[in-house]
């Protein structure tokens, strides 16, 4: 805990010293800057804990329950477990009255009923051997084990069945005792105790863990790949949060961080790109169906006069209107029937559809483009770099070479938020501030590609402080212009401007 | 582990050896190899079935982790059963695969497949052309069933005219059990049936 506070009081330090800071600094712009502190959200406050972190934290919310509702450890774990490390609702029900079906609910023996239900087996077998049920040998009492549903079974049949459940099957938190149609859990140190392979042991831990954090809405593995953290905070919102390995993400939805397009767009979007909705949405834009036999066709050529290849169908019909080409005649291949209701209904569906497609295709090409630029992120890092240690031989000094990283650093940031802009014009309805937007997002885009270009020059001694004033400019610029964006954009979520096409 | 496995089925032997339902001649297991890792189950059609009067044979193959992951097992005997396959005698019964708990045994495992002939669940098939015609057709099921049991399994009734039908298919060439496979998923229909064999 007090790990805790030494954080949260670092983080008001830190806020503090940067507003003061902007205070000192931008004397011109002192107004706009107090403006601005009025929009900004206040500081969401996150840990990121590492796998022991989260252990702790484990035992943490046990011992906080336990401070209150007086159980074993172990029967508190499985509560919080049911409960999704929901510590109200636990208490809540807990206190709701019916005891037997809260504890039978969680697949827990009721802890208060314990002398009776456990005195019928100890009765029948203190005496001498007893025989284990799954592997039917004959065994002195010591050797058997069982949970306080009362099916015993010897020691080593015990290992086995959790050996077999966590390695084979990758059950942590629910594996129930091995009598058949007996759903008690078996409890964390049950397990640790009967089973002898310590590499077992360690991934009983890690499953136990990831259902930790799985289950509990306030902690969030963090995405990147082989990243072992997980973030911590104290209420769930759509906010970026920064691992320690580096990676910056949407807390809420895990994605990406996504400003300014909001979780629930950013989903459908995605979704929308990986299946293949796009594919018959082309089909259908560009195809039709034979009216008779339903078999799609493209017609890439020819005259309005079709007749289908199917073998079983060869319908003669007019593409034009879907008729059958009875009624146009045979002596021109002319559809006069063109403005006829069905055949006008027809069309619009068509045009519809078509315009439908090309506008997702604008907004896709534009949000691939971004993403396949950051894809090269690495890649412009690395030549910046290069860049700058080439101009430090120049006779120039380290520190005046470092805008070069800082501008790659905002043309990122640009090219992320430009990115998602996308997403978040395609689902948006027109309207005034809608093409407020549409300018913003276009002059930020200019100013980005503009920036890209200026990276992209040869620096020689005799331009550089042309480039660099140049290049300086123009991120100063992009920083401006993006946060004018996100706070346009968030203005309009707090004063409901943005309507959807959903 | 395999250890485990082999004196297990080894004492298992014994008690389904004793058991009561092998006076009555319900369940038997016999041993294929030496190695304990292959029986040969056998259960009886269970009375006011129409699986009555035959005997089934099955095949079970123990793997190396039993009792803690569940046994292999499969019909040998042909039979008409909405949750068996008529093709390769796989079966669809929970204890089986998830609901398998490691304290059943091969006697529990063999009644239970005793009490799934006595009750089918045709909402949950593996045979789903069984499934719809015991779903859709009941007395038709029960005759193609009996007349199964009775051609592959020992059973009593006789129906002559699946008889005929199916020496009407083996007059054309076809082979006895193909006949009587595509006859009974028809629903008996000798026309349809010819169709399907031939188109």
């Amino acid at each position: 805990m007090d790990s805790d506070e030494d954080t949260f009081d670092n983080d008001n330090v830190d806020s503090g010293n940067v507003s003061s800071g902007d205070d000192d600094f931008a004397m011109e712009v002192d107004i706009s800057s107090s403006r601005e502190r009025q929009t900004e959200p206040e500081e969401y406050h996150y840990e990121v804990l590492t796998t022991d972190q989260i252990v702790q934290d484990m035992v943490d919310s046990i011992s906080d329950v336990n401070g209150v509702v007086n159980l074993p450890r172990t029967i508190t774990r499985i509560l919080l477990n049911h409960f999704k490390w929901d510590k109200e609702k636990l208490m809540e029900k807990y206190f709701d009255g019916n005891e037997d079906k809260f504890f039978q609910d969680a697949h827990v023996v009721n802890p208060f009923n314990k002398p009776n239900t456990i005195s019928v087996p100890k009765v029948t077998k203190s005496t001498t051997d007893e025989i284990c049920e799954i592997c039917f040998s004959r065994n002195p009492s010591g050797m058997m084990t069982g949970l306080e549903c009362g099916h015993r079974f010897c020691k080593q049949c015990w290992g086995e069945y959790l050996t077999t459940k966590i390695m084979e099957e990758g059950v942590g938190q629910s594996i129930s005792c091995a009598a058949h149609g007996c759903d008690i859990l078996v409890d964390d140190v049950t397990v640790t105790k009967l089973v002898p392979d310590a590499k077992v042991r360690v991934k009983y831990q890690h499953l136990i863990t990831n259902s930790f954090v799985e289950c509990n809405r306030l902690l969030r593995w963090c995405p990147s790949a082989d990243c072992t953290y997980a973030i911590k905070v104290s209420y769930v919102d759509a906010r970026p949060v920064v691992c320690k390995c580096g990676h910056t993400f949407c807390f809420d939805c895990g994605e990406n961080w996504h400003d300014p397009v909001q979780c629930r767009l950013l989903k459908k979007w995605l979704k929308k790109c990986d299946d293949d909705s796009e594919t018959s949405n082309w089909i259908a834009a560009n195809t039709k169906e034979c009216p008779k036999c339903n078999v799609t066709i493209e017609k890439d050529g020819g005259c309005n006069h079709m007749v289908c290849k199917n073998q079983n169908c060869k319908h003669d019909f007019c593409w034009v209107c879907l008729g059958s080409w009875e009624p146009h005649g045979s002596s021109w291949y002319n559809c006069n029937r063109y403005d006829e209701d069905e055949a006008r209904a027809a069309r619009d569906a068509q045009e519809k559809l078509r315009s439908s497609l090309s506008r997702y295709l604008h907004y896709y090409n534009r949000y691939m483009n971004h993403m396949q630029s950051l894809k090269f992120e690495n890649k412009l890092y690395a030549s910046v770099k290069h860049k700058m240690e080439e101009m430090q031989q120049h006779n120039m000094s380290w520190i005046e070479v470092q805008f070069l990283k800082k501008a790659v650093d905002i043309l990122c940031q640009c090219r992320q938020t430009l990115m998602c802009t996308y997403v978040f014009a395609y689902y948006l309805k027109k309207n005034n501030q809608s093409m407020i937007f549409e300018d913003n997002q276009k002059d930020l885009e200019t100013a980005t590609e503009k920036l890209s270009e200026y990276l992209e020059r040869d620096i020689t001694s005799e331009n550089l402080a042309d480039i660099k004033q140049k290049v300086q400019d123009k991120y100063r610029y992009c920083e401006k212009r993006r946060k004018v964006l996100l706070d346009h954009v968030h203005e309009g979520y707090e004063k409901d401007w943005w309507d959807y096409t959903e | 582990m395999a250890n485990m496995a082999v004196s297990r089925i080894k004492r298992e032997f014994k008690e389904v050896i004793k058991s009561e339902e092998i006076v009555q001649c319900s369940i038997k297991i016999e041993l294929v190899n030496d190695s304990w890792t292959e029986l040969r189950g056998e259960i009886a059609g269970p009375p006011d079935t129409p699986y009555e009067g035959g005997k089934f044979l099955l095949e079970i193959k123990v793997p190396e982790t039993y009792p803690f992951n569940p046994p292999k097992v499969r019909f040998i005997t042909k039979i008409w059963h909405p949750n068996i396959s008529s093709v390769t005698g796989a079966i669809c019964l929970d204890i089986l695969k998830d609901n398998w708990a490691a304290a059943m045994t091969l006697r529990t495992v063999l009644l239970s497949l005793q009490a799934l002939l006595a009750a089918a669940e045709p909402d949950d098939p593996q045979d789903a052309v069984v499934a719809s015609q015991y779903k859709h057709n009941y007395s038709l099921f029960l005759m193609t069933a009996r007349h199964w049991t009775n051609a592959y399994a020992g059973g009593p009734s006789r129906f002559a005219d699946c008889d005929q039908k199916i020496q009407r298919l083996k007059d054309m060439g076809i082979d006895e059990h193909k006949a009587r496979a595509v006859l009974s998923m028809e629903n008996w229909d000798l026309e349809k049936a010819t169709e399907s064999l031939f188109s």
